[in-house]
């Protein structure tokens, strides 16, 4: 057996991956309670200007003294110069992130992750499912087919979460849910107050919403991100629906400390989730093990 | 061509103290050495130290490729500049087993295939790796995982013990250079030598004649048919949940980063050091989720990683049967064991069948 690692060392060093790039924090929008979108630049402009990426990717995120934590990215890569973040206050970095103002600077490095397959998406219809925090993710496919409609047919939006005080981009929710290219559909656990009843087409769970949509299955690709308990019975609902497993992807979320498959934290099954995921087919759900 | 003059010399034993003198004098060397009772691998002054004959190290040579505890980044909270003063040195390992070649030739596709580390790279390039053929004990079940012999792994140069004489294998050119450096101590390989050659790897072959051994084959297959097995419960149950199996494995690479602040909160150490699968606080998600909660999990997870996950990751089996895992395993935990405990459930004779379904065997 000769040694077929040895051209692994004959070459270069490379840039080191594990450098992040200051970007200053311009914006902070307070989306709901203990949810906060931040808006960032790159300092170097050479990095905002080349800086690109795929909906569905995540970067790594350094709070200052606090340490490095993996986001997905909220924001569209068809929007230039600038990129956000929907961040839950709900561990020990995340506190001081959120304790930040406008103007301080962080460091960010990726993109990281597969995506979402948005080029074989086109030419099909895109049905999106999003349960509380999922819609961060999914908002920045959801607004890369708008600016890119015409490669895409039929869109729906589907989107659950707790009750009206938590959904999030409540704004931009309620304009695209008068645009006619986009079909939204909403559901809240409880509707219990005026707002809620405005907001909710129904009280329930999102499985109870796929029923609703008015798809081919076969000719529609389904992007899923919510909390891990939730993907059992989407997926369930969808298989039921007649959408093939081939073309569901889930968004899933393990512990990460590199990003880049060294770290080996984020280990689903044999697969991990930086570099194999965070996007993945339903059909792997069946390989690994402990998966959801 | 392996066995061409040019690519093998012999070194005679007599010659072998003035061959690490040699080394010494080259680099710093780092060799087995003894610790009280045990062996390791350590940076040597005196080459008196240097321990020939052992059958393993507490730890791998991993540690001098990548530090179990090493600042990756410094940072100022003033300006968030990232800098390092990391820089890699020359140095040559001494007396590598033919296991952990393999296992560095692991760690080397891990860091090096995608997304290549080029720290690794740089220590790795600035390291000289020469090996040592070596005979097993009981914990050792190289035979089984294919690594007995340096064949395919990534080093330098090789020492294969053939009597009077050590056959040395040059296997790059960072070999040959020592080799040329230090000519007058080697002659030219003749045909008896090649003779003696293939009669050390048949010895070291027979030697595990007696042994357990773990049948590695279709491996990947029998951890996932028997991924309920009571067999894991049942070992796990011994677990202390230490890390020591992890911590001593020549293959295992996950680590834990984190920032620590000065006293002052105006520098920042970025430390990253190594963890283990086998922690609770491995898998643990901020909000408190565990995604491996049980002891169960975390146990299985090691051999799930080691014979399914490298095997898609690397294409190599993660194990290299150097037996450190169970020799250290403070509660006798003994992976040939717990192989051989899968592989019964898994086929047993078929009048045995009854047996099987009333331990519980789900699938």
């Amino acid at each position: 057996m000769k040694k077929s690692l040895e051209k692994l060392l004959n070459k270069p060093l490379p840039v080191d991956p594990f450098k992040p790039q200051r970007a200053v924090i311009t914006d902070i929008e307070e989306l709901a309670p203990d949810h906060k979108k931040f808006t960032f630049s790159f300092l170097d402009e050479g990095v905002a200007k080349s800086w690109d990426y795929i909906p569905g990717q995540f970067v790594m995120l350094t709070v200052p003294k606090a340490g490095e934590i993996p986001i997905s990215i909220c924001s569209s890569p068809t929007r230039k110069g600038f990129f956000e973040l929907t961040v839950r206050k709900v561990g020990r970095k995340t506190k001081v992130l959120h304790q930040l103002k406008p103007g301080d600077v962080v460091a960010v490095r990726g993109p990281y992750g597969n995506g979402f397959p948005v080029g074989i998406m086109e030419n099909h219809n895109v049905l999106i499912i999003a349960g509380g925090l999922g819609m961060a993710p999914l908002r920045s496919l959801v607004w890369y087919i708008l600016d890119r409609r015409n490669r895409f047919k039929e869109i729906y939006l589907l989107y659950g979460t707790r009750s009206y005080e938590f959904v999030l981009y409540k704004e931009e929710l309620r304009r695209l849910k008068e645009r006619e290219d986009i079909k939204c559909l909403f559901c809240l656990d409880r509707v219990e107050t005026p707002e809620d009843r405005e907001w909710a087409d129904i009280e329930g769970l999102l499985t109870e919403l796929i029923p609703q949509v008015k798809l081919k299955p076969s000719e529609t690709y389904v992007a899923v991100c919510g909390p891990p308990v939730a993907y059992k019975f989407i997926g369930k609902e969808l298989l039921k629906n007649g959408y093939p497993e081939s073309q569901i992807f889930v968004s899933l979320e393990r512990k990460m400390e590199c990003g880049i498959g060294k770290c080996g934290h984020c280990q689903i099954g044999y697969k991990f989730a930086c570099v194999d995921g965070p996007i993945f087919p339903l059909w792997d759900t069946k390989n690994l093990p402990e998966m959801l | 061509m392996e066995f061409h003059i040019e690519r093998a010399k012999v070194l005679p034993k007599s010659n072998l103290w003035s061959f690490l003198e040699g080394l010494k004098k080259i680099s710093p060397l780092i060799a087995p050495v003894k610790r009280g009772n045990k062996t390791v691998f350590s940076e040597v002054n005196d080459i008196s130290d240097i321990i020939i004959n052992y059958t393993r190290t507490i730890l791998p040579p991993k540690k001098f490729l990548v530090p179990y505890r090493r600042v990756r980044f410094t940072y100022s909270t003033d300006n968030l500049s990232f800098s390092s003063n990391f820089k890699a040195r020359d140095q040559i390992i001494f007396g590598i087993h033919s296991c952990d070649l393999h296992g560095i030739s692991i760690l080397d596709s891990v860091y090096l295939k995608e997304n290549p580390d080029p720290r690794y790279l740089e220590v790795r390039k600035k390291t000289v790796l020469i090996g040592i053929s070596c005979m097993p004990d009981d914990y050792c079940f190289c035979l089984s995982t294919g690594t007995a012999f340096p064949d395919g792994a990534n080093w330098d140069l090789f020492l294969t013990d053939i009597g009077a004489d050590y056959f040395v294998s040059i296997g790059s050119p960072k070999g040959d250079e020592l080799i040329i450096e230090l000519k007058r101590l080697f002659r030219d390989i003749e045909r008896e030598d090649l003779e003696l050659y293939k009669r050390s790897t048949r010895k070291k072959k027979e030697a595990f004649k007696n042994k357990k051994l773990p049948d590695l084959e279709r491996i990947s297959q029998l951890i996932e048919l028997e991924y309920e097995s009571p067999v894991w419960d049942e070992e796990a149950k011994r677990c202390l949940s230490c890390g020591t199996c992890t911590n001593v494995c020549p293959t295992c690479f996950c680590y834990t980063s984190i920032d620590v602040p000065d006293f002052e909160g105006k520098t920042v150490k970025r430390v990253e050091f190594t963890t283990s699968c086998q922690y609770p606080y491995y898998s643990l998600v901020a909000g408190g989720h565990y995604f491996k909660p049980t002891r169960t999990a975390r146990f299985r997870h090691r051999y799930y990683h080691k014979f399914v996950g490298y095997p898609y990751q690397i294409e190599k089996l993660g194990c290299v049967g150097c037996g450190r895992c169970s020799a250290e395993c403070p509660a006798k935990i003994s992976m040939v064991e717990t192989l051989i405990r899968l592989r019964g459930t898994d086929e047993k004779e078929p009048g045995k069948a009854a047996e099987q379904t009333s331990a519980g065997r789900s699938l």
